[in-house]
């Protein structure tokens, strides 16, 4: 169900544009802050994967605290409606490229929760997710492996166009909205203003807008920056 | 007619002029022009402080057996064109939007228009005294105008406060009239150069007594320990630009006359020799001047209201300037004296952004306050400017002026001292910042959202003001001739000075360099910011981490009540208001013997008394009659 | 000073606080790496984590003050770094010394102080109120020391105090107290355990850092290269002697700035009033007990 991702190429007019774009993309690959939202059991998989038995500064990876300053998203259990409300606020004030990486089998398909009325089954219906790690719970080495793909995937974002799963966000945000409007209902809104983000950064496709959007627009009350005025 | 007669003309036809037209709606207008009128007559004089002769006025009075003369030495014209200049922007300030607010209000806008003309021409006549009585005379009516400015405010606080002033004042003025007459008993004359003669003359326990009059006169005009306690609240509570004009220059009137009298005449040596060993008179002087420096600004800390914090800081500044002062050398009394016109720029203008975004927002409570920076930009750059001012941090001029007071600290080898003033700064630091984030930063009001930036007739002068804090940090070199001038006319060392600063052995100032390379950095940080990052995407303040809860405007997601806590938690208790407790006491010991007396007077039992009065005449009668026999 | 030199001063004064300390960072990551029994970052960490930074897509600003803040962060400290004499170039040291340079470095923490306030985020708010209180705990020291030093090399010069040095003894040996009471107070500049309140993670979330991201959070990245650089430099040119080389001269400041955070781990985090107390008390009377001798 899910479409090929447009990946919008921009002319780029420098000759060196394509080396720093690997260096970038290089540096990010090896620095990655990492932002747990502990929703379940899995966090009691990250400490371990965080200190001296595997220690994750060495792959470049260390715990953040704010939204703002994190890569990752870790989501390392069950996400219920209410948790999730706020797992899309966090992820949206995330700056990009940003990753989520759903950790146990409670974020594929609900795991355990699967028959819960209160819980969302599938976090990629919500959210773009770069990498699953699977298990009930996945023991550190899996979380070490998960991250080494999400590296890996940085890395080759170019060839494969694996690392870029956060634009999909921006380019298909009615799909994500309306899933997330059947879930909380029509007046559903965040603080921040996805639609305006894309226009800002060119990651508007047709795709952007729909049916669901429109559905924002009548019940969004604005947010616009405070502009800083003379007169 | 010297130039000196011609600014007292027209100062005086300014007074008339306005105290005249002071209800007609032209007085807005005409203030302005007045104030320019009185600064280009200064400007004239320019030649005093570069060096020149001093001027004196062709007018003398017969009073009685005195002879009263007036004169412009480079220290006159120093504060003169400082107070000039303050009056001119506090003038500037209200002659448009603020004045016809102010009468709306049912403000008496006229009477504040007098009471600023009424102050500038008593404090002229201060400056140009030429003898201990004109002296005198000068001393009483500025504290009578200041006295004028405070009382304009309606409210209940504002009169306390100023016949608070005006006890204080009084009492002053007796403790000067007592030296004043020391001084006549011995030689029978009131020139100026009789201070230093007659001093010497004079038994060691008069001269502590001559010493400690005159300081208490001019301490309690600058609002020095322990005296400090009536100028805050009664700043605060003059209206607007009335309180600008106040912080900027009134109390600086102590600083005139402390130099005039105290450094000119009893000077260094007379301070050493009261005293044993190293605590005498100028460890003393220095000790006051620390700790005003230290606990007006704290108290200044605790305070949430932004007018009064301010007030309070002016306070705790006036000690830096005599710390400087105190110290007798070449760069300690530049940068005391500096410190008097970098004082007056950044206060002023601070207090008139305080007074702007009272009338934007009818409030100057710091914790009603916030994010107002998108809504009035330059207020927020004009209180920047200030706040970086008055906590002394380069570029700007405050920081000239601490500097020279600390460089001296450094030579004369006052480590404690040091401490002192440098505790100081670090509380002004922290108290600034708390003004301008809750004020200016932070979330937006709900109720603020449609407030706009003030109009041009408030923006002038604080621009103004800004810019001579800005070029007077810049080029320091502006103002040292004028210090220069004045170090020379009351016989301190002088200052090897350039256009950038200083020039001192084993270490000068050169603060064009200084800001130029602060510039330049903060061009190569522009450079960073805007070529080596990506866009960035503005965005509304309730789009906020707040540990993903959503933020709404009925919940206030702000921090600024009581806003230092940890500090406050330690030190808290050390702020036992021991001052304000004698202040009280010794007010309760006076009004518990004058009402004993007015009893007596306003005799309850009159037939008592005039039997006890009878009995004694009687008695008296007797004695005489038993001796007569 | 003609012209070109002063050009190569001004570009490599600050390039090299940079690199020197972006090497700090990476020295500090591994000493605390290697206390917990990690393998720590690799080499260029430090470097990836600016580039990263700079090199985000999407950032948010919650105003100009927020990117001015930042720009003062930045700038302050390339501007202070040209104040700070190195082995073979003086910059304008010589206009300024070291008072002027010890209140240019309180232009960053204004600036930075500006752009928190501005993000209108009440965890920030928190932070800087917090910092700005460390700041008056650990600057009572550390203005001690500056002063017993100034007057001890009779200069406030630093190029006048490491020639000083260079002559007679490093100050370490003429004035212990003193350096001990320096050192004590770098722990609380650096913002190290125990005293580290004002960034507390788990509990301000990052204090002042709270609403930065992108290029916000890469300049306060570059900030802390300089500053660990600047604490490093101005103590072991204070009490170090200097040095006459590059070859002399860093491996002072890597281990004046390699100190702190040895021991940092040994502390819990203390709470505000306690950081004043505890530097109020100590390198205080260190400090003074120190200057009795020297005046």
């Amino acid at each position: 169900m899910k479409k090929e991702l447009k990946i919008i190429q921009k002319e780029r007019t420098n000759p060196l544009a394509h080396v720093f774009d690997d260096f970038i993309s290089f540096c990010q690959s090896k620095s990655l802050f990492m932002l747990h939202y502990c929703t379940g059991c899995g966090a009691i998989e990250l400490p371990p994967a965080m200190t001296s038995r595997f220690d994750m500064e060495r792959l470049g990876i260390q715990p953040m605290v704010t939204p703002r300053q994190a890569d990752i998203l870790l989501i390392t259990g069950y996400v219920s409606i209410k948790t999730l409300k706020r797992v899309i606020l966090t992820y949206e004030q995330m700056q990009s490229p940003k990753y989520v990486i759903g950790i146990c089998s409670c974020t594929v398909n609900g795991g355990m929760y699967w028959q819960s009325y209160a819980t969302a089954k599938k976090l990629n219906e919500y959210m773009p997710v770069d990498v699953y790690i699977a298990g009930c719970m996945p023991r550190p080495e899996a979380v070490m492996e998960g991250l080494q793909r999400l590296k890996d995937n940085i890395r080759n974002d170019k060839k494969e166009h694996k690392g870029s799963a956060w634009k999909d966000y921006f380019n298909r945000y009615d799909y994500y909205l309306g899933n997330q409007q059947a879930l909380f209902g029509d007046d559903w809104q965040t603080p921040t203003d996805i639609i305006a983000e894309a226009k800002l950064y060119d990651l508007e496709t047709e795709e952007t807008y729909g049916k669901h959007t429109k559905l924002l627009e009548k019940h969004q009350t604005p947010l616009l920056p405070q502009e800083m005025r003379i007169k | 007619m010297t130039f000196l007669d011609h600014l007292f003309i027209v100062v005086f036809i300014s007074l008339i002029a306005i105290s005249a037209l002071r209800n007609l709606r032209i007085v807005d207008k005409l203030a302005p022009v007045l104030y320019g009128l009185i600064l280009i007559m200064l400007v004239r004089m320019s030649s005093v402080a570069y060096g020149g002769d001093v001027y004196l006025s062709s007018v003398s009075l017969d009073l009685l057996d005195f002879k009263m003369h007036w004169q412009f030495t480079a220290l006159s014209w120093y504060f003169a064109i400082i107070t000039v200049v303050a009056a001119l922007a506090s003038a500037v300030f209200m002659s448009g939007d603020w004045g016809r607010q102010y009468r709306e209000q049912g403000g008496n806008y006229g009477m504040l228009q007098l009471a600023l003309i009424v102050n500038v021409f008593s404090m002229i006549l201060l400056l140009g005294s030429g003898d201990l009585l004109s002296l005198f005379i000068g001393w009483e009516f500025v504290s009578w105008a200041s006295f004028l400015m405070m009382v304009l405010s309606p409210t209940k606080l504002a009169k306390k406060s100023a016949v608070k002033y005006i006890v204080y004042a009084m009492t002053g003025a007796m403790a000067l009239m007592v030296a004043i007459v020391m001084i006549y008993s011995v030689n029978n004359s009131l020139e100026f150069k009789q201070i230093g003669e007659v001093f010497t003359q004079m038994s060691t326990s008069s001269q502590l007594a001559l010493v400690l009059l005159f300081f208490v006169a001019f301490a309690i005009k600058m609002g020095l320990l322990p005296f400090h306690l009536w100028q805050a609240i009664a700043y605060a509570e003059t209206p607007g630009p009335g309180a600008a004009f106040l912080g900027a220059i009134s109390s600086r009137m102590g600083m005139f006359t402390i130099v005039l009298v105290i450094v000119q005449f009893i000077g260094l040596g007379g301070l050493k020799q009261l005293g044993i060993s190293f605590v005498n008179m100028q460890t003393l002087l220095a000790w006051v001047a620390a700790l005003t420096t230290i606990i007006p600004t704290y108290i200044a800390l605790q305070q949430h209201d932004a007018k009064r914090l301010l007030a309070w800081h002016g306070v705790g500044q006036g000690g830096y300037m005599l710390l400087g002062i105190i110290m007798f050398d070449s760069i300690g009394s530049a940068g005391g004296l500096m410190h008097v016109l970098n004082h007056a720029s950044y206060q002023a203008a601070l207090f008139m952004t305080v007074v702007a975004v009272m009338y934007r927002t009818g409030t100057s409570d710091l914790n009603k306050l916030g994010g107002l920076v998108t809504q009035m930009p330059l207020t927020f750059l004009v209180m920047l400017i200030g706040i970086i001012g008055l906590a002394g941090l380069p570029p700007m001029n405050g920081f000239v002026s601490k500097w020279l007071v600390y460089r001296s600290l450094l030579v004369n080898g006052q480590p404690l001292l040091f401490v002192a003033a440098v505790l100081g700064t670090l509380g002004t630091i922290l108290s600034v910042y708390k003004l301008i984030h809750n004020t200016f930063l932070g979330q937006l009001r709900l109720e603020h959202q449609n407030v706009r930036e003030v109009p041009w007739s408030m923006l002038v002068p604080m621009l103004g003001l800004s810019i001579i804090v800005f070029i007077t940090g810049f080029m320091p070199g502006l103002i040292l001739p004028w210090i220069a001038s004045v170090q020379e006319s009351v016989g301190l060392p002088v200052i090897a000075h350039h256009l950038g600063g200083i020039e001192y052995a084993k270490g000068g100032l050169d603060m064009i360099w200084v800001s130029g390379i602060l510039f330049y950095g903060f061009g190569v940080g522009a450079l960073i910011f805007y070529f080596l990052g990506g866009k960035s995407k503005r965005v509304h303040q309730y789009d906020n981490y707040a540990g993903g809860h959503f933020l709404t405007s009925d919940v206030r997601y702000h921090y600024s009540n009581n806003f230092y806590p940890g500090l406050m938690h330690l030190i808290g208790g050390w702020y036992r208001g021991s001052f304000k407790w004698l202040e009280n006491s010794i007010v309760s010991v006076v009004s518990f013997f004058s009402i004993f007396f007015e009893n007596i007077y306003r005799a309850k039992q009159p037939v008592m008394l005039l039997l006890i009065g009878v009995v004694l005449a009687l008695f008296a009668l007797y004695r005489n009659l038993g001796v007569g026999a | 000073m003609n012209a070109l030199h002063l050009m190569a001063e001004l570009i490599f004064m600050p390039l090299i606080a940079f690199i020197v300390g972006m090497m700090m960072v990476l020295m500090m990551r591994k000493i605390a790496a290697r206390l917990q029994r990690r393998i720590g970052p690799p080499f260029f960490q430090p470097l990836y984590d600016i580039v990263k930074l700079y090199g985000k897509d999407t950032q948010i600003s919650h105003g100009l003050i927020h990117d001015i803040g930042i720009i003062m962060a930045v700038g302050g400290y390339i501007g202070a770094e040209i104040l700070l004499p190195v082995p073979g170039m003086e910059g304008i040291a010589a206009k300024g010394g070291v008072i002027t340079l010890s209140y240019f470095l309180m232009i960053p923490s204004l600036g930075m102080a500006l752009g928190v306030g501005q993000c209108a985020n009440p965890n920030g708010s928190i932070g800087i109120s917090r910092a700005l209180t460390a700041m008056l705990a650990y600057d009572i020291p550390f203005i001690l020391v500056v002063f017993g030093a100034a007057w001890h090399y009779q200069s406030t010069s630093l190029i006048g105090m490491i020639e000083y040095q260079q002559m007679h003894q490093w100050g370490i040996v003429e004035m212990p107290l003193l350096a001990i009471a320096g050192l004590f107070a770098l722990q609380g500049m650096l913002g190290k355990q125990p005293f580290e309140i004002y960034i507390a993670p788990a509990e301000i979330a990052t204090g002042p850092m709270v609403e930065m991201s992108g290029k916000y959070m890469g300049g306060l990245f570059v900030m802390q290269t300089f500053q660990l650089y600047t604490a490093g430099v101005l103590y072991a040119s204070l009490f170090l002697g200097g040095g006459t080389s590059f070859l002399t001269l860093l491996p002072k400041a890597f281990l004046v700035v390699a100190l702190p955070m040895s021991i940092a781990f040994m502390f819990p985090r203390y709470k505000t009033e306690d950081v004043i107390r505890i530097l109020w008390k100590w390198p205080v009377m260190l400090a003074l007990i120190s200057l009795a001798f020297i005046l």
